[in-house]
């Protein structure tokens, strides 16, 4: 089944609170922890800047965690269409290093097991306390729409409008 | 406790590079909580009077509460707690000291499995202290000693092996053991109060670095889920949410110049002429970058400064009102570009910005009106000679000539050698300068900074219901609308009261105040943080009762250091000399009724402020009372009703 939504996340928008993190490992493990979170934010400097990246799993339409997994245990979620772990994991890490933008990460030892992103499936916690939307769900097509915004305002900023079309209200017709 | 508290404190002792753990009881956990509460009994029973703030038998204790390290908004604070080496009470004895400080280091420390990490002693050469989970070592930091903050992070980071590693570090101020010093969190955010970096310092110990990698287990996380999304919903109905999260505290200077209460020229004036210069919109404008927060902070105050050219560039997080009005307005001084500057000296240096800004005002005053002339410093201290700030700075923090280190003893020390008058306008509250608002204009904050019990401070009380609560509320909370009116005079004691508790209550969660005070959350909400994660039952009235118990403790553990009334008092600028200008002229501060009415409402004799067997015993002190009644120092019921009316 096709993905109808997917994560967006925008790196400009994040301001590293790592509530994601908090609301991800509370939902899936009761307990408030970086290392069982299913996404994770780092840190980089990069020049006079400090930035901070969430990480987390893009949901592949064609998942190669999935095609790895020698247990089978990597499932296609018929709802969001995600790469979903059962309860099979002898802890192989195949899916770690299949992975081709490192969004599975394990949980510290003795309790090894892949921590992969779920989409909480299809209400993802980290959207909703994420404030600053960094990170979104939204089907596919809204997402192209969010990410072309910085093209489209800088058309209707040319025509010397604001973004919002502020200005047509002298010219409304009252009805 | 198997949910929010680790129940485990870590002792590390200094001279025998020993350390170990220590479980904390339940009973002492429910009874202080955690993070402020927890370490003031334990800064209470370790710390007799006679100590050396900057001697062997201080303490350092950092703290932190069942909630830190959760999806609890706001949960990244951390309270550092010892004898104060910089505020002053009775005959000149210490008084109590603690700074609190959000970024990462506190929930890390608590990942580790630690509600309380106690420094004992002194180390004979610079250590630092490594935490990795269960894993614990001193090791040697005589490569670090002389290090700013940030090379000090980077280095440690970088040495073993790990950048997830947090920090907490002092720079050469508190190597130099100026009072002002500072404890740098992750390079940008500082425990600046009360000195506590001087104490870091006196202690040999350079810094602590924490990598934790476990998790606060959550007693109902469904309904802990559920109450963080109300709450984050509810503090975005507030307006000023919208103001905080956008500009942060650089966006009360606005206000404090439009009502007649920004600290200008050292406080001789409650109005700056080139106040547009240095706002929120400028910052906004000209150099910030981005936007950051603390860990679990949906409110995000902070921001990412670039100062790209010119002698002042730099770069880091920041500004806090405390800079932009500290070395702005309060130094006569509007080149946002400076400001930013001393900003980041002060950051590096580990040098508490409050203070700092204080010392650098009243040092301008003595030049301005001719105490501190060219015979005593080559520098030209006028208002808004930014060069000489900044020069200034470094020379406090290293302690690098003789005026450097003599503001280095902070502005009241410094005072007290200077003379000729300067102490008449020098704005200090025992011994520490307190927040940027005019005394004399805001009447609670103005009181809240005389009763403060670390000295001279705003965040103890932080009374935004001065302007927040309506007439009636305030009637029926306090017992008097005039408690919310710019004139008032009844009431305000019953409004700070109210305020220290529930502030002491989320220092002990350790949840960052400004998001308790923005939406005003009550204490019922505080409550309701605190029980989805640690499966308890407690009540709003139940975290006010913690609060008072605290504020009782730190009370009495000044009144045994010495302090009575008199200590309670304000600036002579605030109580004598009338605001000259602007929207406030005229205005100045009758501090003694409102004292009365706080000492009543408190349950504190009113002629010495001593607090009464009976309200100590209320609030499960009675240990204490008995050991202030031996001192004579207990309040007597018969003198503690005023009869006035």
């Amino acid at each position: 089944m096709p993905v109808q939504k997917m994560l967006v996340v925008d790196v400009n928008k994040c301001t590293g609170c790592r509530m994601c993190e908090m609301a991800c490992s509370l939902f899936h493990e009761g307990v408030c922890s970086p290392s069982l979170s299913r996404i994770r934010v780092y840190e980089r400097h990069a020049g006079v800047e400090e930035i901070t990246i969430p990480v987390v799993c893009m949901h592949c339409t064609d998942p190669p965690c999935v095609a790895v997994c020698p247990m089978g245990g990597m499932k296609e979620d018929e709802d969001t269409g995600t790469g979903v772990c059962a309860d099979v994991c002898i802890g192989c890490r195949l899916c770690f290093m299949a992975c081709p933008v490192g969004a599975i990460s394990f949980a510290p030892p003795p309790n090894v097991k892949p921590l992969k992103c779920d989409l909480c499936g299809g209400d993802p916690q980290c959207v909703k306390f994420c404030q600053t939307q960094a990170l979104v769900y939204v089907p596919v097509m809204q997402a192209h729409r969010l990410r072309a915004k910085k093209l489209l305002d800088h058309y209707v900023s040319r025509r010397g409008e604001t973004p919002e079309d502020e200005g047509a209200a002298a010219y409304e017709v009252k009805v | 406790m198997k949910y929010g508290w680790t129940g485990r404190r870590l002792v590390v002792d200094l001279p025998s590079r020993t350390w170990s753990v220590e479980q904390l009881s339940d009973e002492l956990l429910r009874t202080y909580i955690g993070g402020r509460g927890l370490n003031s009994r334990t800064l209470y029973d370790r710390v007799k009077p006679g100590t050396d703030p900057l001697g062997p038998d201080n303490v350092l204790i950092f703290g932190v509460g069942p909630v830190n390290g959760t999806l609890v908004p706001g949960s990244s604070r951390v309270t550092v707690t010892a004898l104060s080496p910089l505020t002053l009470i009775g005959d000149g004895a210490p008084c109590f000291g603690d700074s609190n400080v959000g970024g990462f280091t506190g929930p890390e420390i608590k990942f580790a499995g630690y509600d309380q990490i106690l420094f004992l002693g002194q180390a004979d050469s610079p250590v630092y202290l490594w935490i990795d989970d269960d894993r614990v070592e001193i090791r040697d930091a005589q490569h670090l000693w002389g290090l700013d903050t940030w090379k000090t992070d980077e280095t440690i980071r970088r040495e073993l092996g790990d950048e997830e590693i947090k920090t907490a570090c002092i720079g050469p101020a508190g190597e130099t053991q100026a009072r002002l010093a500072c404890i740098m969190f992750n390079r940008h955010r500082a425990a600046g109060k009360a000195g506590m970096g001087a104490v870091m310092g006196s202690k040999k110990l350079k810094a602590i670095a924490v990598r934790g990698t476990g998790g606060v287990p959550v007693a109902r996380p469904d309904e802990l889920l559920q109450v963080v999304e109300e709450a984050v919903k509810t503090l975005y109905e507030d307006p000023s949410a919208l103001a905080w999260s956008r500009y942060g505290t650089p966006s009360l200077l606005r206000p404090h110049q439009a009502h007649g209460r920004l600290a200008t020229l050292n406080y001789q004036r409650t109005q700056f002429d080139n106040w547009e210069k240095i706002t929120a919109d400028a910052l906004a404008e000209q150099y910030w970058t981005a936007t950051k927060a603390c860990f679990g902070c949906p409110l995000h105050c902070a921001h990412w400064f670039v100062v790209g050219s010119g002698p002042y560039a730099s770069y880091g997080e920041g500004p806090e009102y405390v800079c932009t009005g500290g070395f702005g307005s309060k130094c006569g001084n509007d080149d946002l570009s400076a400001i930013l500057y001393c900003h980041s000296l002060c950051n590096k240096l580990g040098l508490d910005e409050q203070n700092t800004g204080s010392v650098l005002a009243w040092a301008m005053e003595c030049y301005q009106r001719g105490l501190l002339t060219e015979k005593d410093t080559d520098l030209k201290l006028n208002w808004g000679n930014t060069e000489a700030m900044a020069e200034l700075i470094q020379r406090i923090a290293l302690r690098s000539d003789d005026l450097g280190t003599l503001l280095a003893e902070g502005a009241y020390r410094a005072a007290q050698a200077i003379g000729q008058g300067s102490e008449r306008f020098l704005i200090h509250v025992k011994a520490q300068d307190p927040a940027l608002s005019d005394g004399r204009v805001a009447k609670a904050w103005g009181l809240a900074y005389a009763v403060a019990s670390r000295g001279g401070d705003h965040l103890r009380a932080l009374p935004t219901g001065e302007t927040y609560f309506t007439p009636e509320e305030a009637e029926e909370m306090f017992g008097s609308a005039e408690a919310v009116h710019p004139d008032g005079v009844k009431g305000k004691g019953r409004l700070v009261k109210w305020s220290e508790e529930h502030r002491a209550v989320a220092d002990s969660l350790e949840v960052c105040k400004f998001v308790v005070r923005t939406s005003l959350m009550p204490p019922e909400w505080v409550a309701q943080f605190l029980n989805a994660v640690t499966g308890l039952d407690y009540s709003g009235d139940d975290m006010l009762k913690i609060g008072e118990r605290i504020v009782n403790l730190e009370r009495a553990f000044n009144v045994r250091q010495g302090l009575t009334r008199k200590d309670d008092t304000l600036p002579e600028r605030f109580l004598k000399e009338p605001v000259p200008d602007g929207p406030a002229r005229g205005r100045v501060m009758d501090l003694e009724p409102m004292l009365d009415e706080y000492y009543e409402a408190r349950g504190w004799e009113l002629q010495t402020g001593y607090p009464m067997r009976r309200t100590l015993e209320e609030l499960d002190l009675g240990d204490i009372a008995d050991e202030v009644e031996a001192m004579g120092r207990l309040g007597d019921l018969h003198i503690a009703t005023s009869d006035k009316d």
